[in-house]
């Protein structure tokens, strides 16, 4: 990577936005509260490339939280990377935003394996569980929304910590898991930063076939497709609509 | 003053960009394209988070068809308008930061757009010398509206619904008759196979003021549903009293508005305007007697399009109002310029 990227992650409470050479992020930004998403997220846009003297243009690309998350939240990153790149013609990347959290902590712990968790509510997260190597990055466990208990039992291995959240109970079930507290979202380096820190690295990011139509890991169907599904035994048919 | 606006909607379950371009005051529509999504009529009325998913999905591809259909490239492109609100927030999210985005990334003006001005502006589109002082009736999914236009820009709320929407009104019944979603054009389609003597619907609140309730209405639809030994043979007689019901509601408060503030035009807009049948009685009590003439967009701009939003972006851009980079979504998002209609009107408080 020789060009100047974009980073943007909106997957959780946290909308973040950096901008370097990767692996390096040279500027980052980023607000806390999810309502707060829609309203910052290009003016943080805005305040990370000022820094540098840069304006979308001169981007190389976008690489984007993939999810699963916030379905809202990851809309708004969405929506930005796609209105910016289809405007100045910039490539799209996308990489987990679980793996960006977990990679938060990786800088500290080297190779051990991390577990990370966004609260996925009703009494589950949206978890997986990474190893980070300079020059790959394993995933021991697949991002999936699943019980804190259930990550537990489908994990090949204990990690040597545990990010992110859940709903109540969590804290403990991690500590007896991992043998420490979970670390807040809030206390590791921005999702962003860490996008563009993985960013080149083999295997980290989904290919996307067409960027313009492509949408986040949402990790969940819609609630009403669920109960679609549920109700009629096979897949929801296609959503596409009629253009006139 | 731009020259090229882009417009984009996503208020609800279409996908809409437009294109408008030209002199200030009399800008031309070169593209306009709506995506309606199908999938919600498996589900008997819109699915927010479905709706939403579909917007990100196509609203790129909208974008470029509408840049396409009008011949021009997004360097031409000096404004974006982008409906704020009202409606569903997740959906008008998608919108309104995609249209940030365009905007910020190509040094172009924003201009978030109330939704219900957008439906005000809708038949200006084609017909541009439509001006002020007019009584706008604005019926849609989500709102009914009774609006004295002394000019553009200034509105006074001469009354709204106190319960449901007339296009909601419509979906709800049509789906008591078991004609699926959406209901306006089902009901529209049968009501002219029914006999209008069959039943006879409570007008609620017709005789008084300006203010809408129509939940008595369907509740009275319900109870002839259930009280029916045949609802194969009754069907189309209802949706004839039903459609006949709601439309001498509207256009008997709209007549009644005309004669209050002695404007002589009627502007008729939003989904419901589509509606060949309130039109035609429109024309009937209003213009064939002399009293108004009524103005109403064609079906496609009268539904959900961006061309609309263009239009009322368009004109607010004119004024030299702009939206900064912090511009937001907003569900419940006031109509601007709204202020009290003359108590002489007895009309209803904004």
């Amino acid at each position: 990577m020789v060009g100047f990227w974009l980073g943007i992650d909106t997957a959780t409470d946290i909308a973040s936005v950096a901008a370097g050479r990767p692996p390096v992020a040279e500027s980052g930004a980023h607000v806390q509260g999810a309502r707060r998403h829609a309203a910052e997220i290009i003016r943080l846009v805005d305040f990370v490339l000022d820094r540098l003297s840069l304006r979308p243009r001169d981007l190389e690309g976008i690489v984007v939280g993939d999810g699963p998350g916030s379905f809202t939240g990851l809309r708004i990153g969405w929506s930005a990377a796609k209105g910016l790149a289809h405007e100045a013609g910039l490539d799209i990347r996308t990489i987990p935003s679980l793996m960006a959290a977990a990679a938060g902590a990786s800088l500290r712990l080297g190779t051990d394996p991390v577990a990370a968790c966004f609260d996925a509510l009703r009494g589950q997260v949206y978890g997986a569980m990474y190893a980070f190597h300079p020059d790959r990055v394993d995933s021991l466990v697949e991002p999936a929304v699943l019980t804190p208990a259930e990550f537990v039992r489908v994990a090949p291995v204990r990690p040597r910590l545990v990010v992110g959240g859940g709903g109540p109970g969590f804290a403990d079930q991690m500590t007896d898991w991992a043998g420490a507290p979970p670390v807040p979202l809030d206390s590791l380096p921005p999702a962003a930063t860490m996008l563009l820190a993985l960013l080149g690295r083999p295997g980290v990011g989904r290919t996307l076939d067409d960027p313009a139509i492509a949408e986040p890991v949402y990790g969940r169907p819609a609630e009403a497709q669920a109960q679609w599904e549920a109700r009629h035994g096979r897949p929801f048919p296609d959503s596409s609509g009629r253009a006139g | 003053m731009a020259d090229v606006v882009l417009g984009i909607e996503t208020s609800c379950d279409e996908t809409s960009a437009a294109v408008l371009v030209g002199e200030r005051r009399r800008p031309e529509l070169a593209g306009l394209v709506i995506l309606s999504q199908d999938v919600h009529r498996v589900f008997g009325g819109v699915v927010p988070e479905l709706a939403s998913r579909a917007h990100l999905a196509a609203l790129p591809a909208v974008v470029d068809r509408a840049l396409a259909e009008a011949g021009i490239g997004w360097s031409a492109v000096d404004a974006v308008a982008v409906t704020q609100g009202p409606g569903l927030v997740g959906a008008l999210l998608v919108g309104v930061v995609y249209a940030k985005a365009l905007a910020y990334a190509g040094d172009r003006e924003l201009i978030g757009v109330h939704h219900m001005e957008g439906h005000l502006f809708a038949p200006l589109v084609e017909d541009p010398d439509l001006a002020p002082p007019f009584v706008a009736l604005l019926v849609s999914g989500g709102h009914t509206l009774l609006l004295d236009v002394p000019a553009w820009g200034r509105y006074r709320l001469l009354g709204a619904t106190r319960d449901d929407a007339a296009g909601e009104a419509f979906d709800k019944v049509a789906t008591l008759l078991g004609l699926g979603y959406p209901g306006g054009p089902a009901i529209e389609r049968l009501a002219p196979q029914g006999d209008p003597t069959r039943f006879s619907f409570p007008r609620p609140m017709r005789d008084e003021g300006y203010e809408f309730s129509f939940s008595g209405l369907k509740t009275a639809v319900l109870r002839a549903v259930r009280s029916s030994d045949d609802l194969e043979r009754d069907r189309p007689h209802l949706a004839r009293a039903f459609q006949d019901a709601v439309l001498d509601v509207l256009i008997t408060k709209l007549e009644r508005a005309i004669r209050a503030t002695g404007h002589r035009t009627a502007v008729l807009g939003g989904g419901v305007a589509c509606s060949r049948a309130l039109a035609g009685l429109a024309a009937r009590r209003l213009s064939d007697g002399g009293l108004a003439r009524v103005a109403v967009a064609s079906p496609r701009l009268n539904a959900d399009n961006a061309a609309m939003i263009a239009r009322a972006g368009w004109y607010r851009l004119g004024l030299g109002e702009r939206s900064d980079w912090t511009l937001d979504a907003r569900a419940d998002l006031p109509l601007p310029g709204l202020e009290p209609a003359p108590t002489t009107l007895g009309a209803a408080h904004p």
